[in-house]
């Protein structure tokens, strides 16, 4: 039976208060590694504060952070799938509806980059990227918000047949540039080619990839771990205090590019906010981070 | 780092601010005057310049970037509800800071990611240290208000209107960049910069290695 517009409007309205109010699981027990391993005595009294702080909002239905972001969010459409009504409308009522009533209610943070003028709407919000999924009779739907945070420091520079020397080198500058300021310990998310949106978008969906899983590409696999260790052995630690846990996972992923290739680097903060549902055309919702 | 525990009570002198050391925790009760406008600073700043007073004194006070949810009340001239609060970037204040934190008297500053070294000079000279809250920390840090004591420049939103908020043991904070010259964010810069050519190196060893 088709999908209706109201269960996505209510869906994504859910998705977006799920990802203010609960971090995921994956990223509470990386956080609780970090804190048994982490070398400095100020590093895991704040990754104590860390934990203490996601579960009081969890169980307090309460926000992890006051910076809402901006509402963003990734949709896979299966081909046979099909709606009730409109799909991008849907989504932008489910955030309109979502600001209307979420308690506690939420600041505006949505600006106007020409006026700087501040709601909780403005033109192209949601930021709302679609992608397709052959053969499937569900859609998925992540929610992402994008706070100060962590989106002021992401970055993406195009190089020319780059070595991985100079790519590795690259997504380091990044990361020192951007430094104590985004909330580590972070998600660091990795585009390597395409074009330059393509690699942007590739990066963002890497800061959305679950913790532990392989990397199929073994050249990226051993890079995400060298990576990381590099990362942490940088010392900024978390909220940037000093300590060994500056980042709990680097994600890569590749496209095949032109002589021209981009690499984007996106980063989350370390309440990692990533929650997704799949929507089935019998009208269940799965819940997944 | 010592990681030596303050409990403070505002407003503070210059010995209470002195004593306290990059690494040591702080739980803070009291007034805080808070913000996170950036027109709010550049209006403070001008207030300050043309020799006009702030419609709070932060003499001997805390300035933190904190943004908070103010719901405001029912009856005008009541004051309004502070429903939660956590911090913001400082980073992006680094213009306006220096002159506030010279011509106001602050003894304490904060929110996260901290201050460039203009910044620190001026904590330096006046006696100021900056305090890390927690990104994130909305939930425990809204539960040290106690109370809205005043809200100013209330044109702008919530969070960029100039709100004193009376709270009880907030935090624990990091100081972060003390009164003596230190701040813990130009040291770790510094570090991550002097070991990246060890850590290139290993990066290009483990490259080669199958």
């Amino acid at each position: 039976m088709p999908i209706s517009s109201a269960l996505i409007q209510s869906v994504t309205a859910s998705l977006y208060e799920r990802s203010l109010k609960k971090i995921p699981e994956d990223t509470k027990v990386a956080l609780r590694q970090a804190r048994g391993t982490d070398g400095s005595d100020i590093a895991r009294k704040t990754l104590t504060i860390m934990l203490q702080s996601a579960d009081a909002a969890e169980q307090k239905d309460h926000l992890v952070c006051s910076d809402v972001g901006i509402p963003v969010y990734s949709v896979k459409l299966g081909t046979r799938v099909q709606f009730d009504g409109p799909v991008r409308q849907a989504i932008v009522d489910g955030f309109k509806e979502l600001a209307q009533n979420i308690d506690p209610p939420i600041l505006r943070m949505v600006t106007n980059p020409l006026t700087h003028q501040r709601s909780h709407a403005g033109k192209d919000m949601p930021i709302v990227t679609f992608d397709m999924i052959d053969g499937a009779s569900y859609i998925e739907i992540v929610c992402a918000p994008k706070a100060m945070g962590s989106g002021r420091w992401e970055a993406l520079e195009t190089f020319v047949y780059p070595s991985l020397e100079t790519i590795e080198g690259y997504v380091l500058d990044v990361v020192i540039k951007a430094g104590s300021q985004p909330c580590p310990p972070i998600v660091v998310g990795v585009g390597i080619g395409g074009t330059f949106d393509y690699a942007a978008r590739m990066a963002k969906q890497q800061i959305l990839r679950p913790f532990g899983q392989t990397n199929p590409e073994p050249i990226l696999a051993a890079m995400e771990q060298r990576l990381l260790s590099a990362i942490n052995s940088l010392g900024f630690g978390p909220m940037g205090t000093g300590g060994d846990s500056t980042a709990m996972a680097v994600h890569i992923d590749y496209a095949a590019s032109h002589g021209f290739m981009p690499v984007a680097v996106a980063l989350n903060c370390w309440i990692n906010r990533r929650t997704g549902a799949r929507i089935h055309d019998d009208g269940t919702v799965e819940w997944f981070e | 780092m010592s990681g030596q525990t303050h409990r403070l009570r505002l407003p503070l002198d210059l010995a209470a601010v002195q004593a306290l050391k990059v690494g040591d925790l702080v739980l803070l009760s009291g007034d805080i005057t808070i913000s996170i406008g950036l027109p709010t600073h550049q209006r403070m700043v001008q207030e300050l310049a043309a020799g006009r007073a702030l419609p709070v004194d932060l003499h001997g006070g805390a300035f933190f970037h904190l943004s908070a949810y103010l719901r405001d009340a029912k009856h005008s001239g009541d004051m309004p509800t502070a429903l939660y609060m956590n911090p913001s970037t400082s980073t992006r204040y680094n213009a306006s800071m220096p002159a506030l934190i010279r011509g106001l008297g602050l003894r304490l500053v904060g929110g996260k990611g901290g201050l460039d070294m203009a910044s620190v000079a001026a904590m330096q000279e006046a006696g100021c240290a900056y305090l890390s809250f927690l990104g994130g920390g909305c939930t425990p840090l809204s539960e040290a208000i106690e109370c809205v004591v005043s809200s100013h420049w209330n044109e702008y939103i919530s969070q960029f209107r100039l709100t004193t908020v009376r709270v009880n043991q907030l935090g624990p904070a990091t100081v972060a960049i003390d009164a003596h010259g230190n701040s813990v964010y130009q040291q770790l810069l510094v570090r991550a910069q002097d070991r990246l050519p060890d850590i290139l190196a290993r990066l290009k060893t483990q490259r080669q290695t199958p």
